[in-house]
């Protein structure tokens, strides 16, 4: 920035924080890789359930919930563990992303557990959750199209009141598309723009 | 005639310092180096100034094997940080200055 320490107007000041904390946000930004990564799974997952339900006719369509679980789950901790040798220092911003995305997960289980058990369809209430955490990603990182993409999974979530479990599949992709893969692209974007 | 505003936030390199670590509450030294694209000497410096004035603390670490020094914010490096702003846009006469 300069060798001498040099002194500054109140506008030079404003300038100097308004760039530097656009700067430090940015660098909070680099996480479309799990968004990428989950929403084509997501979305993969809901096309082959709703396949494999209507299509085949297979009662045991839900297993390839599984196997987005398989490939998802080791990618994305093998990512984690790579970009973390990178980062010196997690921050308080990023430590509580994290967070809130553990919670999710936990709170996902739990509440797929509790469907199952009552036999009622988990896509509602896990849409619901989806919703929460992506809005809470976006105000954390200041990004709006996460925050159009929370609205979108809690509508879709709404939607499940009148449609089938086989609908709420379908609703499903497009709350993902529009909830992680959109946003997720944008972030890349963003990024990308930022390194040339 | 900028008598109100804290002098020690008054340095470009120690406001874009403590600017960052607005946001990101903690940051190692490569970080803010290349963050502020100051040299390591005038950083050292001012990180310094800054350690004096009790806005930030400096915690020194390994990781790896590899000797890590890591800036965090204090509570009164907020407190300041947040006066300093709030003084700016009384200087500049509205409250949507900073946005």
């Amino acid at each position: 920035m300069q060798e001498e320490e040099k002194v500054l107007n109140p506008q030079e000041s404003l300038r100097v924080i308004r760039e530097t904390i656009d700067l430090a946000k940015n660098s909070l930004r680099e996480n479309g890789f799990h968004f990428l990564l989950w929403g084509w799974l997501v979305v993969a997952a809901c096309i082959a359930h709703y396949y494999v339900l209507t299509v085949l006719q297979e009662p045991k369509a839900a297993l390839v919930w599984l196997g987005m679980i398989v490939i998802g789950l080791p990618a994305a901790l093998l990512y984690e563990r790579r970009h973390e040798r990178k980062r010196a220092v997690p921050n308080q911003v990023g430590k509580w992303y994290g967070r809130v995305w553990l919670g999710f997960g936990i709170s996902m289980f739990v509440a797929i557990f509790l469907c199952m058990a009552n036999g009622l369809s988990p896509i509602p209430f896990i849409l619901v959750l989806v919703g929460f955490a992506i809005f809470v990603s976006g105000s954390l990182l200041h990004f709006k199209p996460l925050l159009l993409g929370a609205a979108a999974a809690w509508a879709a979530a709404a939607s499940c009141a009148f449609l089938t479990m086989n609908e709420q599949l379908l609703a499903m992709s497009i709350a993902m598309v529009l909830g992680y893969l959109l946003p997720g692209y944008l972030l890349n974007a963003k990024v990308a723009a930022r390194h040339v | 005639m900028y008598k109100e505003l804290n002098p020690i936030l008054l340095s470009q390199l120690r406001l874009a310092i403590m600017s960052y670590l607005m946001v990101v509450q903690e940051a190692d030294f490569n970080t803010l180096k290349a963050k502020t694209d100051a040299s390591s000497g005038n950083l050292s410096i001012q990180i310094a100034k800054l350690q004096e004035s009790g806005y930030v603390e400096v915690i020194k670490t390994y990781k790896n094997n590899y000797p890590l020094t890591v800036c965090k914010i204090t509570a009164d490096g907020t407190e300041a940080f947040e006066a300093f702003y709030r003084a700016l846009k009384e200087y500049f006469g509205g409250p949507d200055t900073g946005k």
